[in-house]
């Protein structure tokens, strides 16, 4: 796949699954085997489709690299001989044997390989059989007796007004609140923070000096009704507590992909990533890009034409009715035509990661829910537009993954759903859906949208959400534990 | 409909609401109704450790879980339904001396007791324990028939089978009130409905004082949070269900992969709340990369709270209620997934029977009154 014209760094190569790979210095290693047409990176832990860059659902594809295991490549950057291999697939990506495990029955396993009916345990080979199934719901490698991690010393520091996000809507109210002398720490996982809107083409208001900025932090968590806020660097370093006055949730939105078969094919990313492809690394997202979105898709679509990206078909997300592909994407069907293309980008339906505002303003004794006018939390910009619903043409497919971690489908749901349940807490817990990388944003809003579908009723109702969704490692956590004591 | 009459209303569908109703049912009770105010799996019974151990320090607990640990073993065909009870195992591990010789207490507890435990040398620690920095270790219990038991499957199990039994279950219906007539618990109110009970059992877990002071009387202990973590999945690295006693810590490595652990810290202050906090999830990560080194690098994929009623000895409190007739409790239960089987069995002979067996006898709802704590040092609590 062609590298776009403005694409910079100097070339170089690693090597993957044992071949040679050409890149470009400030690649990640998933973005230059993007580029290099390797699409996918990874199977899913279950049944072993192919996963590739998406920006939903997986916050995480782990490799290993010159030897050390788990490794995430969306976040590693290549360098010059790096030797990286895929985990949890035999022999190979290509050829894994282990997609076998599709061939049990699914009547057999459910939740991630938790609900098993076959074997009771009691009986003799119950050990053994549980066992295996650990071994099938493995995803990262046991890590190597040698490495030892010690703890990473944290830090607590204090701010009138946290911002999170690094957008234009984060950087006004940074700016605001600084003009207005208080102290102000803004948390962005983008470097310079903006990354979004920079490679979407928006102008990016200045930030004072006086700002503190935490870039390349990941917002982990929102304590104490939104007082103690937890940040912490994605490249492993100390991890922050903030004391704070109050929190403005600046996160932007994220999209959500149609919930038809296909949708988590190698080859369909989210605008974000489709973006941050084609800006900051130079790599075509496809050369032959479906841009599906809603609102004003025609813009996305020139966006791309501006990035010299050849978009082959612009439509509502709404109108798809499958994506096609079998390791990866290799055509988009809608209105019941097919169209040809070799990359999926959806802008929209556009929903608000609901993590951090939840965690910040709930409380009950039975339940933890958002209750009105609790936490210290106040949400801008586009976060706080209403969400817009989930969505897919036609039919709701028996087929379609309501969560591809757990490989929980539109079927598992429908089966719950005619037997009367419809508590999605308990469907939760029936299924295993939301308990992957993504924690249940968007499989949740994926399980509500199809959930009323199937019983006729509004669904405006998730699981608890619970952070940190892997923003933080042991060692980054255990840091935490000298600065910051219980709860007066 | 919400029936108008039954032989025995309890009130929560948790791990030990479910036990009880299905031993009642196994024993010919007819007409059992199971009320919960949350839903499915919605209290410590969805949010709990997993753990099963048979053997304690005391002779007490060890009499009583060692039971439970037997009607475990053989739950599944008992429920007709896959509990997926695991024994991989379970360890205590002490790093002073002041554990470590409450280790050399506890085994010979357990050989006296016929419960099937070993002390760990060194190189029996590097067996089970390949990930554990053994240099820390001073002594280790191992019990080669523990384990742990998702609740996602257990608590499916528990309820089927009671359903399959007839039993009634309801969630979101709450019980406003328990009537009192002639000094024993006569009814309960749900859902603006009076249901007249010939028994009235109380398995509400956090929830228990509360209940308990619906029906007038009180309770010894008080609701709290704990808090847990789970690690983002990997390959098999630790077995064994793990207490590490001198840190207050436990954990396990689930059937996902995901390792699920949680610790008590000092200075917290026992309080009502399912809303995580900081410092938990700081000072389990501590114990983890302390103890298995090879884990800092390991990403912490969520955090919870959940709620327990907590006694004074930290032990359950079992039995009529002293004060109140036909008022039975099954409270206090941090072992609480360990205990469930046994909980249920020996209640449900207690009143059906009337005979309180010897191994309930001890945790008597009404021993602090009494001042007959059971002093046990194996477990992994702080005192608050």
């Amino acid at each position: 796949m062609a590298r776009l014209p403005h694409a910079a760094g100097a070339r170089l190569a690693f090597l993957w699954e044992g071949r040679v790979v050409e890149a470009r210095a400030g690649d990640t290693v998933a973005a230059a085997l993007y580029a290099a047409g390797h699409r996918m990176l990874t199977r899913s832990r279950k049944f072993h489709r192919p996963r590739g860059l998406s920006g939903v659902f997986v916050a995480d594809h782990l490799a290993r690299v010159d030897g050390r295991p788990n490794v995430r490549l969306d976040d590693e950057l290549v360098r010059e001989g790096h030797d990286v291999r895929a985990q949890n697939v035999w022999p190979d990506l290509d050829r894994d044997l282990l997609r076998l495990a599709r061939l049990i029955p699914r009547r057999w396993l459910r939740a991630g390989f938790e609900h098993t009916r076959l074997i009771p345990s009691g009986t003799p080979l119950f050990e053994r059989w549980e066992a295996m199934l650990r071994f099938l719901a493995g995803v990262a490698e046991r890590p190597p007796a040698d490495q030892r991690i010690p703890a990473m010393a944290g830090r607590r520091i204090a701010a009138d007004v946290v911002v999170v996000g690094g957008g234009p809507s984060g950087r006004r109210a940074a700016a605001e609140a600084a003009g207005q002398g208080a102290s102000v720490v803004l948390v962005s996982r983008g470097t310079p923070p903006g990354a979004f809107a920079r490679a979407g083409g928006a102008a990016l208001p200045d930030l004072p000096e006086s700002v503190t900025v935490l870039a390349e932090h990941e917002a982990f968590g929102l304590y104490r009704d939104g007082r103690l806020v937890g940040a912490a660097p994605r490249d492993g370093g100390a991890a922050t507590a903030i004391d704070a006055g109050c929190v403005v949730l600046a996160v932007g939105r994220r999209s959500c992909p149609p919930l038809v078969p296909g949708a988590d094919l190698p080859g369909v990313l989210d605008l974000h990533t489709a973006l941050a492809l084609a800006h900051d690394h130079g790599v075509a997202p496809g050369g032959a890009v479906a841009v599906i979105g809603t609102g004003d898709v025609e813009a996305v679509a020139r966006r791309f034409a501006a990035l010299s990206v050849g978009v082959g078909a612009v439509l509502e997300t709404g109108r798809t009715t499958r994506i096609l592909g079998n390791h990866a994407v290799a055509g988009i069907e809608a209105d019941g035509r097919v169209l040809a293309c070799d990359a999926v980008v959806h802008a929209g339906p556009w929903r608000t990661d609901p993590a951090l505002g939840f965690q910040a303003a709930t409380g009950g004794a039975l339940r933890l829910i958002a209750q009105a006018g609790r936490g210290n939390v106040t949400v801008v910009g586009s976060a706080a537009e209403a969400p817009e619903p989930v969505v897919w043409g036609g039919h709701l497919d028996d087929a379609a993954l309501v969560c591809p971690c757990m490989d929980v489908t539109v079927a598992e749901v429908r089966a719950l759903a005619a037997a009367g349940e419809a508590h999605v807490e308990v469907i939760k817990r029936l299924t295993g859906c939301g308990m992957g990388a993504c924690q249940g944003f968007p499989c949740w809003d994926q399980l509500g949208a199809a959930l009323a579908a199937l019983t006729g009723r509004a669904v405006d109702d998730r699981p608890t959400f619970r952070p940190p969704r892997g923003a933080l490692t042991l060692a980054q956590a255990a840091g935490l534990a000298e600065v910051v004591g219980p709860e007066p | 409909m919400m029936p108008r009459k039954v032989a025995v209303a309890i009130v929560g569908g948790g791990y030990h609401g479910l036990s009880l109703a299905f031993n009642l049912a196994d024993r010919g009770v007819r007409d059992i109704l199971v009320l919960d105010a949350g839903y499915f799996q919605g209290g410590a019974s969805g949010r709990n450790g997993a753990l099963v151990r048979g053997g304690f320090s005391s002779v007490e607990w060890t009499r009583f879980f060692g039971h439970s640990l037997n009607l475990w073993i053989g739950l599944s065909r008992k429920l007709g339904h896959n509990v997926m009870f695991t024994r991989r195992g379970y360890a205590i591990v002490a790093e002073t001396d002041r554990s470590a010789a409450m280790v050399e207490r506890a085994l010979k507890v357990h050989a006296a007791e016929g419960l099937r435990s070993v002390g760990l040398d060194r190189a029996g620690v590097r067996r089970v324990l390949p990930a554990i920095d053994a240099d820390r270790v001073k002594a280790a219990i191992h019990f080669a028939n523990g384990g742990t038991a998702p609740h996602h499957a257990a608590m499916k199990a528990y309820l089927a089978a009671c359903r399959e039994r007839g039993v009634t279950v309801r969630y979101g219906t709450q019980v406003t009130a328990i009537e009192r007539t002639g000094g024993r618990a006569s009814a309960v109110w749900a859902a603006g409905q009076r249901i007249d009970a010939d028994a009235v059992a109380v398995a509400a877990g956090a929830h228990n004082p509360d209940v308990a002071r619906l029906a007038g009387v009180e309770l010894d202990g008080a609701g709290m949070r704990i808090e847990a973590i789970a690690v983002a999945p990997m390959r098999r690295t630790i077995d064994p269900g793990i207490a590490l006693i001198d840190r207050a810590t436990y954990l396990h490595q689930t059937g996902r992969g995901e390792i699920v652990g949680g610790c008590e810290i000092a200075g917290e202050k026992p309080r009502m709340s399912l809303a995580s906090d900081m410092p938990v999830m700081a000072h389990t990560a501590r114990h983890l990369a302390t103890m298995f080194p090879s884990l800092g690098a390991a990403r912490v994929l969520r955090q919870w709270a959940g709620q327990v009623h907590v006694s004074s000895d930290f032990g359950p409190l079992l039995g009529q209620h002293p004060d109140l007739r036909d008022l039975w409790l099954s409270a206090g239960w941090l072992y609480g997934v360990a205990g469930a089987p046994a909980s249920g069995d020996l209640l449900a002979k207690a009143i059906v029977t009337g005979v309180i067996d010897d191994r309930m006898a001890p945790f008597a709802v009404d021993r602090r009154r009494r001042n007959r704590p059971i002093v046990e040092e194996s477990t992994v609590n702080l005192e608050h």
